[in-house]
Order: C-alpha cells, then structure tokens, then sequence
C-alpha cells in the first residue's frame, strides 16, 4: 500500500492559490471603484405620442344620394414620439371607416374618409366632434327640366297664339324687343332692343336693335326682321287670336277683316299700306307709329304675340312674303286655315324645338349659340299628363321636377320631404258674378218672365237695389274658403292686385244680409220683397266653384224672404257658353285672365259697353266708356290713376258685376331645381333661369 | 254556303256595317247644337264673339246628311278631320298613336292567353275544389275591378312604392336615344325597333314601362278565356274519348294536356271579338293611368273634350278593327273544325 503522506504545499497548488488572491484583488479593486465613483447619467426618457382629432370637415354637407361624401378631420401629435394610431369614423354611433396612421412627433395629418350613403339624415364623428349630413335623394336627369302638367299648346305660331300652353314653348324659343324686369309686370329690360325711347307725344317708339345676336339657324337678327314679324302678325290676324293687341295701339281697330272689306283690292291696298306705315325699320332702329297713345304698349311688346321671327327663313318656310308692291296680295295670308309655322319654330333664344309629339309632350333642346350664353340645362320637357295620380307619382319620384297640382289635390302633397312650394302667388285673374241687365225673353232661366212669385222680368236686374241687393247677400269669405281652401284673396273691382294703379282701399261689398234684405225691399217699389220671384242659377258640370257660388248665393237669398226661390241647375259648357253669349243667363260666374298688365284689359271687358262680358249683359254706362277710353289714351300716370279710380267708384255704384276672388296660386318643384321665380303675366315655366342641384 | 261565299258575302257586307257604326258616332254627337260644337272651338272669352265664323269655318249649321256625306267623302279620301285635342289630322293621330297601343296589345295577348288558359284548366281539372274556386273568384275579382283602379294600385305599390316600372312609354334618356338620328325608326314599336337597332337599353326600358299596363289588362281581362277555357275542358273531360284515354291507362297528365286540352281550345277563338273589344275598352283607361299615349289615350282625351272628330275617327277605326276581327275569327273557326258549315 502506497501512503503519502506530504506536509506542506505543492508548486502547483501555491501558483493556483495566488491565482486566485490576484483575481479576488483585481475583483475588490473594481468593486470598489463602482463603490466609490458616481452613477451614470441614464439617457433622457421620450414621452409618448399623444393623437389628437380636430377639424371635422364634411363635403358637401348635403350630398345627392349615392354622391361620395368626402370627411376628413385633422390628426396631431403632440406628444414626444410617434404614434401609430387608428383614426374611427363613427356614423349614427357605430364605426363606419377607420384608417391606422402614423405621426410624427409635433407634426399633423389630414385623413380622409369617402362615403356613399342612402338618402337620410347622419351624425357623423371623429375623435370629440361631430357633423350631421343630409343625404338628399338622387337627381333624377340632371341635364333636363321636366314638367308634368295639364294642357296642349294649340300652335307654335307666335301670331296665331293665345293659349298659355303656346305660349309657354313660344316664350323660351322666341325673344321679344324687350323683357319684363324679374317678377315685375309694368318694368322691363332689354333684350333684342338694345334701347328705346317714347316720344313725347307718346306716338312713336323707337328700339335699337341688338347687334351680333343669332337665330338658331345661324341667320343674324336685323332690324327688318323685326318690322317683317309685327307686320306679320297684323297681316295673319286670325279670328279670335292675340293680334287685336297690336292692331289696336298701331291701327287704331280691333280686327283687320271685320273693319275692312279686304276683299275689295282698293281696300286692301289701302290697308296694306297701313300696317307698312306702322312699323317701319332702318339699318338700327326699328320704329313703331301708333295711332293713339297707348301706355300698355310696352307690356303688350314684352310677350308672344310681338316675338321676333326670322323673315327669310318664315318666308322659305311658305309663309307671307312681305309687301308686293300692289299691297294687296297679302290679303291670302291674312286670317288663314293654317299658317305655316303650326308647327316650326326658328327663334333667337334660349331653347330649340327639339319635338312637338302631339297630345305627349314638347321637347326643347338648349341653343348653345344664344346671345347671353347657354342656358344651364340641356333639355326641357313639357309633358302632357292628364291623369293626377300618375303626375303626382311622377313627381314624388323625381321623373317629374315641376307638377301641375288641382286645388282639389294640394292636401296630397303637405308634409312630403323633397319638394319647394311657394304659395299665394298672386294670379293675375279674377272671377266674378255678373248680373245680365237685360235678359233675352226666351230664357229658360227666368221662369215666368214676370214678377209675380214664378219668375223674374227679363230687366230684373236693370234695377240697381236687386244688384246690390245679391252683393250683399254673398258670403265671400266662405266662398273663398270652400272654393279655393282659403287661396284666392277678394277684389273690390276689376283693377286687382298686381295691375297698375290697383286701389287696395277701393270701396267693395261684405256679406251683409241686413243690408241685402234691405234693398231686397226697396226694389221694384217693394213689389219684389210681396210678390218673390224665381230664378235659375246655372253653372258648368264641373266646375266646382262655381257650384259653391251658386249654392251660396240660393241659401243667404232664400233665407231672407219664404217667396225668393233660386234653383240650380248644371249644364254643359257648350250650352252655359251659348246660354252666355244669347243673354239668357240672368246671372253668370266667369274668370278674365290678363292678356296684359294694365287695368285697360281688365276695366274694357268688364265695364265698356262693348266689353267682352258687360255686352253679353247690356250694361252700358256713356260716363264709363268716356273715362276707358280716356285712360287708355293718356300716358300721364297721374292722370291714369285718377280716371282709374273713379271707374272703380262708378264700378261699385253701379254694380254691374261683383269680383268673388281673385285666385292665388302655388308652383311645385323637387328641391333639387334652382332659379326659378314668379312673374304673373308668364304663361308658363321660363327655363333659361333654371338649374338643378343642391 | 261554302266557306268561300260566306267570306266574300261578310266582305261585301263591312262597308255596310260600318256605314252603321258611323251613322250611329254621327247621331249620337248631333245631340249637340253647332253653337254648342262651335263652342267647344272657344278658350278665350273674346272669342265668344267669332261663334258664328267658327260654325261657318266647320260647316256646323250645314243640313246634317250634307254634313255626313262631307264627313264621310272626306273620309273615303283618307280626310277624317281634325282633332283640336291634339292638333294634328284625326287620320294622323290613328297613325302616330297606333304604335304604342299595337306594341301594348301584342305583348298582353299571349299574357292574357296563357294564363286564362292555365286558370281554365287547372280550375276545370279540380272542379268544385277549393283550388277552382280560388282560382275562379280571383278571376271574377279581376274582371269586375274597375280598370283605373286596378291601375292606380298597380301604379302606385309598383312605382310609387318600389321605385319601379315608370309611367309613359320611354324614360327621357331613351326618348333622346330614339329621335336621334342614328337610331331608326322601322315599325313604331319600341321594342321591336329597339331589337333591330341592337339598342338593348332601349328594349329594356320600353319593357320597364309595358309591363305594367300589360299586367293590368291582364288581370282585368284575363277572367274571359278563363271562363271559356274551364267551360269547354269540362265538357271535353267528360267526352268517351277521354273514357277510353283513361282506360287505355294513359296518364293524367297526358290525358288532360294532350287529348281534353287541344279539343277545349276551339271554342277559345270564338272569344277573339270579345277579347278584342275588351282590350280597346282597357287601353283607354290604362293608357291614360299610365301615361301611355296611344290610341286609348287620345280618344279619352278627345271624348272629354268633346274632340268630335277625333271621336268618329277613333270609333271608325275600332269598328274596323273589330268586325275584321270578327270576319277572321268566323272564318278561322270554319278551318279549324271542319264540321261547322255556314
């Protein structure tokens, strides 16, 4: 056995031991150095980004239905550090987008959101803030006008029309000298004239012609086809057509073919010659000559009836040729069957015939080449729908921007989003009852024909307390209401509101039966008030107004005195128009739409003795005719207002007729149609002005 | 009588009975004074004064036979006179708004044909079932609707509520599409044309807008082969041949479809006049509910407006129609049963 006994260390063992006292010296050493020296300095701690949202910006905040709707809201950073964040976009309260952005410290970004949305109200929010948008409905045809309406025009012939429905397409195809000043009816601006002047003995109007303005075939307006278009209109002259307007200021007659007998060559020369003394033109100017003053003249050049045609192309198209130099060969165009321009239109202004497609619609396209630039809208559509719930629809979705709505209908379209009313739109019209002076004996309205309780006398109502007697016996305010829902206001006379020199504080009749059973008693001596008398009231099927006068009138009457008995009978129009004309009505309701805004188109049928109605009743007032004519051969306003004021006198005293209403209307449109204003002698829609949007 | 003098002896008769229908519309519309024709011409006030060059303008107050014999030479010369409600010719108005009603006709027909048909049978194959009498009640709901309102309701869930199927025969987009002057006109159908121009969008349109005047006159119309078609599978059903059809272990089916069904479709053609006449009475309400401006259309208007000779054009017109029909549903039914002798 090996033993080993050592005592002390080895070589090796000795070098391990210092080995490690160097290593546990070194150790000590740096140990105490981290000790004894001072901390490190840490590097500064960045603080965090902080995101913050502002500057919530919708466009547009009313959007068309389907329409991107663009949100952006502004996103800074003001903390430290970047930030990668997402940014939500709330729409009612839940998320509809989010984008994850990142920001730089300090810096800002835009983020931007596209939306569609559906037709409805929204809250929209980002970060704290919040917009509502309102989503509209779609625009249906945004290039294209639509009108839904009642009605056919009866010619495109300027001359020849006298219809509303003409009238409407005529208005935006043809241009006149001058044009009536936004809603105005007595201002007015220029249009192909330039300028003009009066002279001071109010004879003779002079115009400057517009220079460099185009007809839609590219032809140049000159003043001669401005003479060519009014001596046109005087050489067509057709039965009962608009021409009476111009011949009356320029020739001093009514009609050209009743006064003269044309078919005598010597008379046509004669008249020929008239008409070309007239109007005459030279390389600017185109100068009118009138026969008497005439203060409507203006009014009556601002419509239709006065639109400027293209002489060479009307004359290519077949019509009249101008003068021969006889005079008499213009007689073939005068009073035709049909003239040749039924159913073509070259005007100056803003719209084209595109198409008429009879008893469907008129179609206008925009003329890019017109004088005071293109219109905003390419097309318009007249369109002819008859049935009312078919045109309601149409209009309610949005195939139709503008409706032809019946009073009877007005209640179907209260509270319906998406579509602009303007109401009480004053309409240059007014109804009344007319009490006929001197019925024609074969009446069969008249009962006996006798005062005695079964009938009335056919003088009846020459006795003025049976005339005053019936205005007060009417109920205007509830006729008002019944009849027109409370939309037509009442007129003391013929001059109404809206017409010059309308008197609103004109004397005029209120329901008053106290009054009414008063001169009930005084007429005819008292016989009428003993004896009671029976009368017919007619009225035409269907119309409803005048069914409620009617009905109004019998029941006040009747309840004064057991002896008044009114019937009511309804007849045709054709036989309550021939009843009319033959002076067999004792009494009769009928509206009178202005041809003109001037109290002479009013005051002449309602009260001359030759006047469209007061003839039919034999009403005859010299006084009255003296002072008409008197107004409208004085161009001294002045004067004019007092001569008007005194026939509104004479109107009240006599009584000859008493004013129920005088209509307010109301225009429809989608809210999305723009430009569109009033203007009561319009005959229709002017669609230069007009555009669509939001 | 052969069935070739039948037919040459009911040609020779149709002047004559239109000559009726036309002194008839002429009567009827006598009833009305010149003055009160002549007035029908006024829409202004002032021109109450011209009552009497209206009258003389239109011979109004001429002796009546010289007024019917000047009504109807002008008509043998292709002069029907004019119709103030659209302005244009009575003989151009027929031309210009036949299209459309032409174009809505053909398309209910087979409508009007298939269903009444299918009614028919099914409601003859379950007799005296609740299904027979589903079917029949709804029928005989629809042919007692009044047509506008029908119309109106169809109109309004369908457009109105939904959005779909326009009123008119075009939307304004495919009206410019079809008066440009790249697109041609060929037969007045939108449809057809629409086809043979390759407008696509265009037929597609023109069917938005027929279907709902079709579906109208359908539904009130469809209750007439319905009836006949019920009437006359009954009878056929009960015939020995369908007996012996059964017996032969033929299918029901094959029984109902292909033996009955032929035979009861016979006295189908018979209704062709009816059927005819009743869809002129309902294109003059659907046409104007829909804003379908057609034959029907013009001569509702015209008749409103007492547009007289639109109205004599418009009868004139249908009495052709309908006793052409009639001559060629009489001769048919000669050809097609071969027992029928006149």
């Amino acid at each position: 056995m090996i033993r080993n006994n050592r005592k002390g260390l080895t070589a090796l063992e000795g070098v391990l031991i210092i080995i490690i006292i160097i290593i546990g010296i070194i150790a000590g050493y740096y140990a105490y150095q981290a000790s004894s020296r001072p901390p490190p300095s840490l590097p500064p701690t960045p603080t965090p980004g902080v995101l913050k949202i502002s500057n919530l910006v919708v466009q547009p905040s009313r959007a068309e239905a389907g329409q991107p709707i663009t949100v952006s809201v502004t996103a800074s950073n003001t903390g430290g550090s970047n930030i990668t964040d997402t940014i939500y976009l709330y729409v009612n309260g839940t998320v509809e987008a989010s984008k994850e952005i990142t920001v730089e410290a300090g810096k800002e970004t835009t983020v931007k959101f596209t939306l569609t949305k559906s037709e409805g109200k929204y809250l929209v929010s980002a970060g704290s803030f919040s917009k509502v948008i309102e989503v509209l409905p779609a625009i249906k045809n945004p290039d294209t006008i639509i009108v839904a309406t009642i009605g056919e025009p009866e010619t495109l012939d300027p001359a020849w029309a006298y219809d509303t429905a003409s009238g409407e397409v005529i208005f935006n195809v043809y241009e006149t000298l001058i044009f009536f000043k936004g809603n105005r009816t007595d201002e007015f601006i220029p249009l192909l004239a330039t300028e003009w002047s009066v002279s001071p003995d109010g004879l003779t109007y002079t115009f400057k012609i517009r220079n460099g303005v185009k007809f839609q075939n590219g032809d140049v307006l000159t003043p001669q086809d401005v003479e060519y278009s009014i001596e046109r209109a005087l050489v067509q002259d057709r039965d009962g057509g608009p021409t009476w307007m111009l011949a009356e200021p320029l020739l001093g007659i009514d009609v050209v073919h009743d006064t003269y007998n044309l078919t005598d060559p010597a008379v046509a020369a004669k008249v020929g010659h008239m008409i070309d003394d007239a109007v005459e033109s030279n390389a600017t100017h185109v100068i009118f000559h009138l026969k008497n003053t005439y203060p409507p003249f203006l009014g009556i050049l601002a419509q239709t009836w006065a639109s400027v045609l293209d002489k060479k192309w009307c004359i290519a198209q077949g019509d009249w040729p101008g003068w021969d130099p006889t005079y008499t060969k213009w007689v073939k165009w005068n009073n035709p069957d049909t003239p040749p321009l039924q159913e073509k239109m070259m005007g100056t202004g803003p719209f084209m015939l595109d198409r008429w497609e009879h008893g469907v619609q008129v179609v206008l396209k925009r003329f890019d080449g017109y004088w005071r630039g293109p219109a905003e809208i390419k097309t318009a559509i007249i369109k002819k729908v008859d049935e009312w719930s078919t045109r309601k629809l149409m209009f309610l979705s949005g195939d139709a921007d503008m409706v032809y709505v019946p009073r009877a209908h007005i209640k179907e379209l209260e509270g319906i989003p998406h579509i602009r009313l303007y109401k009480d739109l004053p309409e240059l019209v007014v109804g009344a009852l007319f009490f006929t002076f001197n019925i024609s004996p074969n009446s069969p309205y008249i009962g006996s024909g006798k005062l005695d309780g079964n009938g009335i006398p056919p003088n009846f109502f020459s006795d003025i307390n049976v005339r005053k007697a019936f205005a007060y016996s009417f109920d205007y305010n509830k006729y008002i209401e019944e009849a027109f829902l409370g939309e037509a206001s009442r007129a003391a006379n013929p001059i109404i509101k809206g017409l010059p020199y309308y008197w609103p504080n004109a004397p005029m009749y209120e329901f008053n039966l106290t009054k009414a059973e008063e001169y009930f008693k005084k007429a005819w001596n008292g016989a009428l008030w003993e004896n009671g008398f029976t009368l017919t009231l007619t009225y035409n099927v269907g119309n409803e107004a005048r069914h409620i006068a009617a009905e109004i009138l019998k029941y006040n009457i009747e309840s004064l005195n057991p002896k008044f008995k009114i019937y009511i009978r309804a007849v045709e129009w054709p036989t309550f128009l021939r009843a009319l004309v033959g002076s067999q009505l004792p009494t009769f309701i009928i509206g009178w739409l202005a041809d003109y805004a001037d109290p002479h188109d009013f005051v002449f049928p309602f009260m001359h003795s030759s006047g469209a109605f007061s003839a039919f009743q034999h009403y005859s007032n010299p006084q009255v005719d003296k002072l008409i004519e008197e107004g409208i051969t004085t161009t001294n306003s002045t004067k004019r207002e007092m001569i008007y004021r005194k026939l509104a006198v004479i109107y009240y005293d006599d009584v000859p007729s008493v004013p129920l209403y005088q209509p307010l209307g109301r225009h429809y449109e989608r809210d999305w149609v723009k430009g569109w204003y009033y203007n009561p002698i319009f005959p229709g829609i002017y669609f230069y002005t007009l555009s669509k949007g939001y | 009588m052969g069935v070739k003098e039948y037919t040459i002896r009911r040609i020779i008769l149709l002047p004559i009975v239109l000559i009726g229908v036309t002194l008839l519309i002429f009567a009827i519309m006598q009833f009305f004074s010149p003055v009160e024709r002549a007035s029908l011409y006024v829409r202004n006030p002032r021109e109450f004064e011209h009552i009497d060059a209206i009258i003389k303008k239109h011979h109004l107050n001429d002796p009546l036979p010289i007024q019917y014999i000047n009504w109807l030479s002008g008509v043998l010369r292709g002069n029907l006179g004019w119709s103030k409600s659209v302005n244009m010719p009575v003989s151009q108005a027929i031309l210009t708004f036949f299209p459309a009603t032409f174009e809505l006709v053909i398309f209910s027909i087979p409508l009007i044909i298939i269903i009444g048909i299918l009614l028919g049978i099914i409601s003859a194959v379950y007799r005296d079932t609740i299904v027979d009498h589903t079917t029949r009640s709804l029928a005989i709901m629809g042919w007692s609707l009044p047509t506008f309102w029908s119309a109106i309701i169809l109109l309004s869930i369908f457009y109105g509520g939904l959005g779909i199927f326009p009123p008119g025969r075009l939307s304004p987009a495919m009206e410019a599409v079809i008066h440009s002057p790249s697109f041609m006109r060929y037969t007045g159908l939108n449809i057809v044309d629409g086809i043979l121009n390759g407008r696509w969008d265009v037929v597609a349109d023109a069917f938005s807008h027929i279907i709902l005047p079709d579906l109208n006159l359908t539904l009130v119309i469809v209750a007439l082969p319905m009836r006949i078609m019920r009437s006359s599978m009954l009878e056929a059903l009960g015939k020995e041949y369908i007996i012996a059809a059964r017996a032969k272990g033929l299918s029901n089916r094959v029984v109902i479809y292909k033996h009955a069904m032929r035979n009861a479709l016979i006295p189908l053609v018979t209704i062709a006049g009816t059927l005819t006449a009743g869809l002129i009475t309902g294109v003059v309400i659907t046409e104007t509910v829909f804003d379908y401006h057609g034959l029907g259309y013009w001569a509702a208007n015209a008749a409103t407006q007492l547009d007289i000779p639109a109205v004599l054009g418009f009868a004139l017109f249908v009495g052709i129609i309908y006793v052409l029909t009639n001559l060629t549903v009489d001769i048919l039914y000669a050809y097609i049963d071969p027992r029928i002798r006149y």
